[in-house]
């Protein structure tokens, strides 16, 4: 049961931790038409 | 019964009001199919989490959890959530160009098939498509009918027919009646989760009660059937076995990022960044529903030990609900669960209907339409299409949960490269794209008929062979088909052939899109 709890929990870190690095990409490319705003997590 | 009538009548009025309200909204051709490109985040989160959340997870999920325990949490919850991880992947991609494609075909076409007049590529997806989300639905169907059968005591071939009512309702205006009503759908579904969940934990005495019993129980599924080993409902691989339950996994997740109904989704955000953040927080909403469904589908097990012979697992959560919750809880569980069927199903037709008629007929045929047309004549075939689902429905095919893993298996094996390696690889061209549809798609066919262990992998190592062979036999693609998704500053012979492209879609030419942000 743990184990399978913990696959869970890995998979939405994972997600997170893949998201992250993509809006990191788009604040690094800077084009404002893909949501670059200066700030991670604001998309305006 | 009064009680779940009312509930389900409640539920159908509010649904024609935010669709009444919606309409208002459904403005152009682009609206309809893909919101404008300007979703934004609090919307998409919520038309996300709602077509996330199908009868496959409602019900599905926790008639697994009920028969072969926790390894049904790594199949399909981890299986599904690990895909999502991967569909910001797409999304980051896809969602660049300025004048992104409107349907998943579409997008094929300007990757692989710019400069055909008609397109035999997005004509062959717009077919499979079709034949992936009509069997989707039909799952849908086939959830909302076992649960309205259970809540009125009507017949369940006569039952999966109110699927129809509020199909037609909730695709009067298209994406965004589908988007608003999916969002107040996915509120419904997690309040009716939790609330059904605390009761389970209150009627078995906690989550403790529950493991205890889940360690020791050798209750059979159905009664008169064989007895489980004790403890087998608390191992990581539960009755599966390792083999079939990595298969099941390895379908749900990699084959979610390149379903089209999920790439669809990434070209309505308002732009890149929505779209990866919608994801990270779906996820998040995702756990306040599906952790409630654990509890559900292990609860089920301690309080319901054996289902009556002949009834199959994708009942219990009715039955658990009617008999073991107040009525007003179940009341409201058994509406949410409709609401999942339908919110999912309305977004799986939509999808469906686009590609057979705008990817199929109109592109084939050259036809031009209006806008009004356009939508008059989606609104006609999501009816129909619906009607097939529900009529197939008639008699189930399989369980709900694996009924998704199949369909999404075959999309994986046939849609991945096409999706990745076109996002990701310049010198990915349409000979690829082809071999890797055609081979992926037939050997996924192949390999599960022939009962293969593991028929993902073994389709999509086809499919790479095939495209990669097709890919160095032929030229590169030109500049104009994969700039859009790689710089931020495309060239003039680019934009020229992009909107060339967009000009060839009859629906597109009276377009005037307006960007504003929701």
């Amino acid at each position: 049961m743990l184990i399978a709890l913990l696959w869970y929990l890995g998979a939405v870190i994972f997600t997170w931790a893949l998201g992250l690095f993509l809006l990191w990409r788009i604040e690094k490319s800077g084009v404002k038409r893909w949501g670059a705003t200066g700030r991670l997590f604001t998309y305006k | 019964m009064q009680w779940y009538i009312g509930a389900m009548a409640l539920y159908a009025a509010f649904l024609i009001w935010t669709n009444v309200k919606s309409l208002k909204m459904a403005e152009s051709a682009s609206d309809f199919t893909a919101g404008g490109h300007r979703m934004g985040l609090l919307l998409g989160t919520g038309t996300t989490t709602a077509t996330w959340v199908s009868v496959a997870s409602v019900l599905g999920i926790p008639a697994f959890l009920y028969s072969d325990g926790a390894a049904a949490i790594i199949g399909w919850m981890a299986g599904w959530i690990f895909g999502g991880a991967l569909i910001p992947i797409v999304g980051y991609k896809i969602r660049r160009p300025a004048n992104p494609a409107r349907t998943f075909p579409e997008f094929v076409r300007m990757r692989y098939d710019m400069f055909a007049r008609r397109s035999f590529l997005q004509a062959l997806i717009g077919v499979v498509m079709f034949i992936g989300y009509l069997f989707l639905v039909n799952i849908q169907a086939t959830g909302f009918g076992i649960v309205f059968s259970s809540i009125t005591g009507v017949d369940y071939k006569v039952a999966i027919f109110g699927f129809l009512i509020f199909i037609v309702i909730t695709n009067v205006g298209g994406f965004w009646s589908v988007a608003t009503t999916d969002t107040l759908n996915a509120a419904v579904i997690a309040i009716g989760c939790i609330a059904a969940a605390v009761t389970v934990l209150l009627s078995t005495g906690g989550l403790g009660n529950i493991l205890d019993t889940l360690a020791v129980t050798t209750a059979p599924i159905n009664e008169g059937g064989p007895a489980l080993d004790p403890g087998v409902l608390l191992t990581p691989t539960g009755s599966f076995g390792s083999a079939a339950l990595l298969s099941i996994f390895i379908s749900n997740s990699l084959g979610t990022p390149s379903s089209p109904h999920w790439v669809a989704r990434m070209l309505a955000p308002m732009n890149v960044k929505v779209a990866v953040l919608q994801i990270m927080a779906n996820v998040v909403v995702l756990l306040v529903i599906w952790l409630p469904l654990i509890v559900m589908g292990l609860g089920a097990k301690a309080l319901i030990p054996s289902l009556p012979e002949g009834v199959a697992t994708d009942y219990v959560i009715p039955l658990l609900l009617q008999e073991h919750t107040p009525v007003l809880v179940a009341a409201l569980t058994l509406v949410a669960i409709c609401a999942a069927a339908v919110s999912t199903g309305n977004s799986m037709l939509l999808t469906c209907s686009t590609s057979l008629y705008y990817d199929v007929y109109l592109n084939l045929f050259g036809r031009t339409v209006s806008d009004r047309a356009l939508k008059n004549w989606l609104r006609f075939i999501v009816f129909v299409v619906a009607v097939i689902a529900v009529v197939l429905a008639i008699d189930p095919l399989w369980f709900l949960a694996m009924g998704f893993t199949y369909v999404y298996g075959g999309f994986g094996a046939t849609f991945s490269l096409t999706v990745f390696l076109g996002l990701y690889w310049k010198r990915m061209n349409r000979a690829g794209a082809y071999a890797s549809i055609i081979v992926g798609f037939v050997a996924f066919i192949i390999a599960t008929a022939a009962d293969v262990p593991v028929p993902f992998v073994v389709a999509v190592s086809a499919s790479a062979v095939a495209c990669l062979i097709a890919v160095y036999a032929t030229k590169p693609p030109p500049l104009e088909s994969y700039e859009p998704f790689f710089e931020a500053e495309i060239s003039e012979s680019t934009k020229v052939a992009v909107e060339r492209v967009l000009k060839l879609n009859p629906a597109q030419q009276s377009e005037a899109v307006e960007v504003r942000s929701v």
